[in-house]
């Protein structure tokens, strides 16, 4: 090399940019979402989806999002779905929803299940087959009809060798109780949960009304059935219908769900719902190859362990290995989306992080419209990225917490 | 604030005269450096600006210049072709000496502030040799088998030598201790090891990045700074050899040069390829009384510039915040330091 050459490579090694400046830098093969969005969330058991088919849903998300990014169904290579309620994962009715949808056989498909971050697992088992090589487009995705399969049988019975190991048996401790236990160790008073709840509501009032949603949501069309006349009828779904009026005192009124004495109930803690989301993921290059309207990055994500009877804790432990992993601080994020489970985990994770309380959720959560499990972190992706957008910031990191003890974060660019 | 442009020549270095207040040199190149004629500008402040009392043209860039210490005329430049210059101000247009050792580009000189009478080189070669500027061949070698961007004399003791390197580390030799297979080498402190105490809003570990530049406390005798490519700025307490006592992270990208105050303790400049040029604290704050320890923090910056800022220096003369700095922007500028601080 002249010395010339060697002079320019070295100042070039110097600009290695780090932090904020290089998260924010474009090079072509980062993984980029041209579309990410969901169907409405409504009510398990009496809202707009109760008879609507969990793979339904996920045809009706992917049906809207080859409309709307105009992609070439030839072109998804991968989709991946995350399901947590569906037997056998739903693996089955998934390829059949994508089919159904108008991609072709050679769009292959698989359903995943980390719990309540499958949504999120979804989209980086896709992002990292992308960066990898391995396929060019692809697609992560959730899915949770929680009408029709909510209930004991999504768990198996424990073995003997399971119930007789500690660790293990409190698995399966229900996510109530355990965060009930937690809720009254960490100190989160039924007054604070039930504040941040009646802000969550809130928000989501707010989004509703001023249209924030109206980018991520894809309408569909369903049949329902009226509970009174038994008469069943198509109706078009637009809006989740989980929103409603509350403030801090009426929250205040309800009963405690899991001990008498308890802070949880059901006005602080997420809906049961039913809804779909997908997020369409490709490198830049193929994005600008293919015009492809780009609407933000996908940067990294973590995930963590913790006891099983803490599960609520896991954003808080994965979030910082996320920023780790970013070269950012948390202050150098404009929004975190941290799935509302429990008013009480999600409240004692921002404030063990020192997360400003304007940064969370701007627009509501799983408290206020719901939380379909296998389908909320790809349901954060789209949240996050068109609330950026709307603020007109840049940073942006999705969190939640899982059942059994885990958590994951990943951090997004809009752009 | 004053400035003089360096028209066709990008800077990469500028010093005021350790004798006189109004006196600056720049050490710069043509194509940033890249390819092309050196030039060493000798300016003067003066009523009516900056001028540009006399320039010296040399075959290759210059990377960087020291202020003899000695001679109130004479100064030393680092060449691009691993060559370094002492040039006297009086006379005519060439060098008055110039010694050929280094086998790649010399990124730093400096003076001897203790003993006036030998001064030291850096290079991409991996050596930091030492030189007396009555001898042809160099004093000592040290070898660091690193490319080394800056080494400095320690403004306490004649026989301390420091330098940092592309391999991320602070090394400090000691030039009393016997010529050994250590090769004076006193200390190796790894500059990307975690502070004592993680400063608030860092809660990020680097890795090893490629260390630029480095400057010594000009009243604390064994404190120093570092900085480089992921732009953060460590103080490192030479008592306390396992690695940084204190971090500032802040600029977004490479810190390509550091000094500390003369007037105060705790208070530094930094110049980045961000452009812009900040001043900070330590936090020791130990001229107000305070322990020497605290968290440091930006206390202003300065972002006229235009381009990558590669050299700060401080006035050494009069009121205590006048400082210079210069960037590929072709430009030096003449500022006051107080006027780009954040109110308290």
């Amino acid at each position: 090399m002249s010395s010339a050459q060697s002079r320019i490579s070295q100042v070039a090694s110097h600009m290695s940019a780090t932090g904020r400046a290089g998260l924010l830098e474009k090079r072509p093969d980062d993984i980029v979402i041209t579309s990410a969005l969901r169907t409405p969330f409504t009510k398990g058991g009496k809202g707009g989806f109760k008879d609507t088919a969990g793979a339904d849903l996920l045809h009706g998300a992917f049906v809207n999002l080859i409309q709307r990014s105009g992609i070439d169904p030839k072109l998804v290579e991968d989709i991946a779905v995350g399901c947590v309620l569906a037997p056998g994962g739903g693996a089955t009715e998934f390829r059949a929803a994508a089919l159904a949808a108008g991609f072709p056989e050679s769009t292959a498909v698989k359903s995943l299940n980390r719990q309540c971050s499958s949504g999120l697992q979804a989209c980086v088992d896709i992002a990292n087959a992308i960066r990898g090589g391995m396929i060019e487009i692809g697609i992560g995705a959730g899915v949770e009809s929680m009408s029709t399969q909510y209930g004991p049988g999504a768990v198996t019975e424990f073995s003997e060798l399971l119930e007789n190991h500690k660790g293990a048996a409190e698995c399966k401790v229900p996510m109530g109780v355990l965060s009930e236990q937690m809720a009254k160790d960490r100190g989160v008073s039924r007054a604070d949960q039930d504040k941040f709840a009646a802000d969550s509501y809130r928000k989501a009032g707010e989004a509703q009304q001023k249209g924030w949603f109206d980018k991520e949501i894809a309408p569909l069309k369903v049949k329902w059935t009226d509970p009174k006349t038994e008469e069943e009828k198509v109706i078009t779904v637009s809006k989740d219908d989980g929103v409603r009026q509350v403030t801090a005192e009426s929250l205040g009124k309800i009963r405690p769900a899991f001990a008498k004495d308890g802070s949880i109930h059901a006005g602080n803690a997420s809906q049961i719902s039913d809804g779909a989301a997908a997020v369409l993921l490709m490198k830049r290059s193929t994005a600008e190859r293919l015009g492809q309207k780009i609407l933000g990055k996908y940067v990294t994500a973590s995930v963590v362990g913790v006891p099983p009877l803490l599960m609520g804790i896991g954003p808080w432990k994965a979030i910082p290995v996320a920023l780790e992993k970013a070269g950012i601080t948390k202050d150098e994020v404009d929004i975190f989306e941290i799935n509302e489970a429990f008013a009480s985990q999600c409240l004692w994770c921002a404030n063990e992080l020192g997360l400003p309380m304007e940064k969370i959720n701007p627009a509501g959560g799983a408290i206020a419209f719901g939380h379909p499990l296998g389908c909320t972190g790809a349901r954060q992706v789209s949240t996050l990225l068109y609330g950026l957008e709307r603020t007109n910031k840049q940073i942006g990191v999705t969190s939640m917490c899982v059942g059994t003890g885990m958590g994951m974060a990943a951090v997004w660019v809009k752009e | 604030m004053l400035e003089f442009r360096t028209a066709g020549f990008n800077p990469y270095s500028v010093k005021y005269s350790p004798f006189f207040d109004s006196r600056l040199a720049v050490a710069s190149g043509a194509n940033f450096g890249l390819v092309g004629n050196g030039r060493l500008f000798i300016l003067n402040l003066t009523a009516n600006g900056i001028a540009c009392e006399k320039f010296f043209e040399t075959q290759d860039c210059l990377f960087d210049l020291a202020w003899s210490e000695a001679h109130e005329n004479q100064l030393l430049t680092a060449g691009g072709d691993g060559s370094l210059k002492l040039f006297d101000i009086g006379v005519g247009e060439f060098p008055v000496a110039g010694w050929q050792e280094h086998q790649r580009e010399v990124f730093s000189v400096h003076w001897n502030l203790v003993n006036k009478g030998t001064f030291l080189s850096s290079s991409w070669d991996g050596t930091v040799k030492i030189w007396s500027p009555e001898k042809k061949e160099s004093l000592l070698t040290l070898p660091v088998h690193s490319c080394v961007y800056s080494a400095q004399f320690s403004p306490h003791h004649p026989d301390i030598v420091t330098c940092v390197s592309r391999d991320s580390h602070l090394r400090v030799f000691d030039l009393r201790s016997k010529p050994s297979a250590q090769n004076h080498l006193t200390l190796a402190i790894p500059i990307h090891a975690q502070p004592k105490v993680a400063p608030p809003g860092m809660n990020r570990m680097n890795g090893p990045t490629e260390c630029l530049t480095h400057d010594w406390n000009k009243y604390r005798d064994s404190v120093l700074a570092t900085a480089g490519v992921d732009g953060v700025i460590r103080t490192f307490d030479l008592r306390v050899p396992s690695g940084p006592v204190n971090a500032m992270p802040g600029h977004e990208y490479a810190v390509r040069k550091l000094s500390w105050s003369p007037h105060l303790s705790d208070v530094l400049l930094s110049a980045s390829y961000d452009m812009t040029c900040r001043v900070w604290t330590d936090g020791s704050n130990v001229d107000k009384g305070g322990e020497g320890i605290g968290f440091g923090r930006e206390l202003g910056r300065m972002d006229r510039h235009t381009e990558f800022a590669m050299g700060v220096d401080w006035c050494l003369f009069g009121a205590e915040g006048w400082c210079a700095t210069c960037a590929w922007d072709e430009r030096v500028l003449v500022w006051d330091v107080r006027e780009h601080m954040r109110g308290p």
